[in-house]
C-alpha cells in the first residue's frame, strides 16, 4: 500500500523539479531581446487597452453557468444513451424528468432575458465608454 | 443494487419529491409574475410546505431503512428534524411577508432559494454516506450564501455574503480533506462500513484518526457555528435580511446537529449502533472529551461576547453561538438521554429563537431601531411586543416556566446521568446560564424599567403578526405543562437506522 504512495511522491518531486528545470534552462540559454511588443499582453491580435483590473460584465458568469448546465446534461446523457437498450423504458422516464428540470432552467434564463447579449439599450454614461471619453479619443486620432 | 430497488426506494422519499415539484412549480409560476405580484410565489411556497409537512406526518417510520445503497436513511430521527425544519420554514416565510426589508423588490427568487435550502437540509439530516453528507452540506451552504446577499444594493448584505462564502469555502475544503483521510484509513465512504473498519482495525494510528476526525469536524462546526469556527456568524447575521438571519440561526443549525450526531454516534463508537443505551467511543479516540472542550469554549465565548453587544441582531447571533455550545453538551453524552435532549432542545430553540428574532424584526419595522438601548419604554408603549419579548428572553435564558427551562434541564440531566466524567462541563454550563441572564434581561430592563410611563395611545401590532407570535408562544409556554407532546416525539425519534 505505502509503496504506491512512494511512487506518487516520486512522480510529484520529479514533476516539480522538471518544471523549475525548464524555467532555469531557458533563463540561462534563451536569447534576451525583448521589445515592447513582445512584452505586451497577448490579446488575440487586439491592442490591449487600459488596466487589467476593470469591472467586467457580470453576464459573462451567467453565460458560463448556462453553459455548465447544458454541458453537464450531455455528460449524464451520454452514458445513459450507451446502456439505454439494456435498461428499458424506466430509464427513459428518469432522463425525461432530468431534462424537464433543466428545461425549467432554460425557461428561466429565457424569460429573464439572459439569452440575449444586448439586454437593454446601452447608455453611454460611465467609464471608458462614456460619450465624452469616446469623443476625446476621436479627437486625438484626428490630431495624430 | 438494481433499478427496481431504486424505484422502490423512491417511494420512501415522498416529502422530498413533493418538495422538488414545489421548487419547479415556484420557478415556473414566478416567470409569469411581475415585480409587484411576485409575492404570490411566497404564498405558493408556504402552501406547498404545508403539504410537505402533512406528507412527513403521514410517513410510517416504524421500519427504518437505508435508501439508495445506504446513501440516505429513512428513520424517525431524520423525520423529526425534517418536521422541525419544515415548521421553521413556514414560520419564517410567514414573517417574510411582513419584513419591510423585503418590500418593493422582486421577491420570487427569495422563496425559491429558501425551498432549495430546505431540500438540502432534508437530505443532510438523513445522509449516511460521506458523499451525500458533503453534497447536501454544500447545497445548504450555497443557498445560504445567496440568501445572505439577497439585499443586492445593501453593502452590509453584500459583505455578509462574501464573508460567508470565504469561510464556507475554506471550511468545506478542510472537511473534504478530512473525508479523504477517513477514506484512506478505512477504504469506505459509507458511515456503517467506516465504523466496522475502525472497530476491526485497532492498528489505525490514533493520531491520524484524530486528525481526520478534527478536519471533518471543521465542516460540521462551521455549520453549527461552534467556536473556533464561528467568526462568520455575527457579521452574516447582522448583514443578511433579518428573516434569513432568523432562519439561518435555527434550521441549518438543527440540520448540522442532526448530521453531526448521526455521524459521531454511528461512526466513532465501538458498537456502531446508536440505539444502544450506553455507547462507548472507540478505544483509541477520545472524541467526547474533545467535544466537551469545544462545547465549554463555545458557550463561554458566545455568552461573554454577547455581554458587550448593543445591536440586538449581533446579540442574538452570539447567543445562538452559546446555544450551540449548550447543545454540544448533549453530543458528548453518547446515550439515549443525550440524543433525546438534543432533539428536544432543537425543537424548543427553534421556537424561542425565531420568536426573539421576529419581535426584533417587528421593532425594526415599526420603530426603526436595532439598538437595544433604544427599546426604552417599549414594554409600555407596545404591551404585546413587550410581553412576547419577555417570554422569549426568559426562555432563551432557561428560566421556568418556559420551554427553554425544560429543554436545558433535559440536557443537564443527560450530562449528569453518565457519571462524574463531565460534571465539570455541567458546572461550566450552569455558570454560563448565569452570565446569559445579564444580557437577555438587559433587553427587558430597557423595555420596562429604564423609564416607566404609560402612554396615552398604545401601539398596536397588526393582527397577522400577533397571530404568528401567539402561535409560537403557546407551545413554548404551555407545551410542557400539557402532557409534553414534544418529549413523547423525541423519545420515539431517537431510533437511528442501523443496517
Amino acid at each position: 500500500m505505502l509503496e504506491h504512495y512512494g511512487t506518487a511522491l516520486a512522480l510529484g518531486i520529479v514533476g516539480f523539479l522538471l518544471m523549475y528545470a525548464a524555467f532555469i534552462i531557458q533563463k540561462l540559454v534563451g536569447p534576451k531581446n525583448s521589445t515592447d511588443v513582445k512584452l505586451d499582453t497577448y490579446e488575440c491580435g487586439e491592442e490591449p487597452e487600459g488596466e487589467t483590473w476593470i469591472q467586467f460584465n457580470v453576464r459573462f458568469y451567467v453565460i458560463a453557468l448556462i453553459f455548465i448546465i447544458f454541458d453537464i446534461e450531455v455528460v449524464f446523457l451520454f452514458p445513459w444513451a450507451v446502456v439505454f437498450k439494456d435498461l428499458g423504458f424506466l430509464t427513459f422516464i428518469e432522463v425525461f424528468v432530468f431534462i424537464s428540470i433543466l428545461v425549467v432552467g432554460l425557461a428561466y434564463v429565457w424569460k429573464k432575458g439572459d439569452l440575449q447579449w444586448v439586454k437593454m439599450k446601452l447608455k453611454y454614461g460611465t467609464g471608458r465608454y462614456s460619450a465624452s471619453n469616446l469623443l476625446e479619443k476621436e479627437n486625438l486620432k484626428e490630431a495624430a | 443494487m438494481n433499478l427496481s430497488q431504486i424505484v422502490q426506494d423512491l417511494g420512501f422519499l415522498t416529502p422530498e419529491i413533493l418538495l422538488t415539484g414545489l421548487i419547479l412549480l415556484a420557478i415556473i409560476y414566478d416567470l409569469f409574475l411581475t415585480k409587484e405580484t411576485s409575492i404570490r410565489t411566497g404564498y405558493l411556497a408556504i402552501a406547498g410546505m404545508a403539504i410537505v409537512l402533512f406528507s412527513l406526518f403521514a410517513q410510517n417510520v416504524e421500519a427504518s431503512q437505508g435508501l439508495f445503497n445506504q446513501m440516505v436513511a429513512y428513520d424517525g430521527y431524520a423525520r423529526y428534524f425534517k418536521i422541525i425544519i419544515t415548521l421553521a420554514t413556514i414560520l419564517v416565510m410567514w414573517m417574510s411577508f411582513q419584513n419591510d426589508e423585503l418590500k418593493n423588490r422582486t421577491i420570487g427568487e427569495y422563496y425559491q432559494l429558501m425551498l432549495v435550502l430546505v431540500f438540502g437540509m432534508f437530505f443532510l439530516v438523513s445522509a449516511t454516506n460521506m458523499l451525500s453528507i458533503y453534497l447536501s452540506l454544500e447545497i445548504v451552504s450555497i443557498m445560504s450564501y445567496l440568501l445572505a446577499g439577497y439585499l443586492k444594493e445593501n453593502l452590509r448584505s453584500n459583505e455578509s455574503a462574501i464573508k460567508y462564502v470565504v469561510f464556507g469555502g475554506v471550511s468545506s475544503g478542510i472537511m473534504l480533506y478530512g473525508i479523504s483521510l477517513i477514506y484512506g484509513l478505512t477504504g469506505s465512504l459509507n458511515i456503517y462500513e467506516i465504523q466496522a473498519s475502525l472497530a476491526a482495525n485497532a492498528a489505525i494510528s490514533p493520531a491520524l484518526l484524530m486528525l481526520a476526525f478534527v478536519l471533518v469536524f471543521v465542516g460540521f462546526g462551521y455549520k453549527i457555528a461552534a467556536v473556533p469556527f464561528h467568526f462568520w456568524t455575527p457579521d452574516v447575521y447582522e448583514g443578511a435580511p433579518a428573516t434569513i438571519t432568523a432562519f439561518l440561526s435555527v434550521a441549518p443549525k438543527a440540520a448540522g446537529f442532526a448530521v453531526l450526531l448521526r455521524f459521531l454516534n454511528t461512526t466513532l463508537t465501538l458498537s456502531g449502533d446508536p440505539n444502544n443505551i450506553a455507547l462507548e467511543s472507540l478505544s483509541n479516540l477520545d472524541w467526547p472529551t474533545l467535544l466537551a472542550g469545544v462545547s465549554a469554549i463555545t458557550m463561554t465565548v458566545g455568552n461573554v461576547v454577547a455581554l458587550q453587544q448593543t445591536n440586538i441582531k449581533r446579540m442574538l447571533a452570539y447567543s445562538s453561538i452559546a446555544h450551540a455550545g449548550y447543545m454540544l453538551m448533549g453530543v458528548v453524552v453518547m446515550h439515549h438521554n443525550g440524543v433525546s435532549a438534543i432533539l428536544y432542545y432543537a425543537g424548543i430553540y427553534t421556537l424561542m429563537n425565531l420568536g426573539a428574532f421576529f419581535v426584533a424584526i417587528y421593532i425594526k419595522n415599526a420603530f426603526n431601531t436595532e439598538t437595544i438601548s433604544d427599546y426604552t419604554g417599549l414594554g409600555y408603549k407596545a404591551p404585546m411586543i413587550g410581553i412576547a419579548m419577555a417570554v422569549f428572553m426568559f426562555s432563551l435564558t432557561g428560566l421556568p416556566p418556559t420551554g427553554g427551562f425544560v429543554a436545558k434541564f433535559y440536557l443537564f440531566r443527560g450530562l449528569v446521568g453518565v457519571g462524574d466524567t463531565f460534571i465539570w462541563l455541567a458546572i461550566v454550563g450552569l455558570i454560563n446560564g448565569v452570565v446569559s441572564l445579564y444580557y437577555y434581561l438587559r433587553v427587558l430592563y430597557f423595555m420596562y424599567f429604564k423609564e416607566m410611563n404609560f402612554p396615552d395611545v398604545y401601539h398596536r401590532a397588526p393582527l397577522q403578526f400577533n397571530i404568528l407570535i401567539v402561535i409560537i408562544i403557546i407551545p413554548l409556554l404551555f407545551g410542557w405543562m400539557i402532557g409534553d407532546p414534544l418529549s413523547t416525539w423525541t423519545a420515539s425519534a431517537t431510533s437511528f437506522f442501523v443496517p
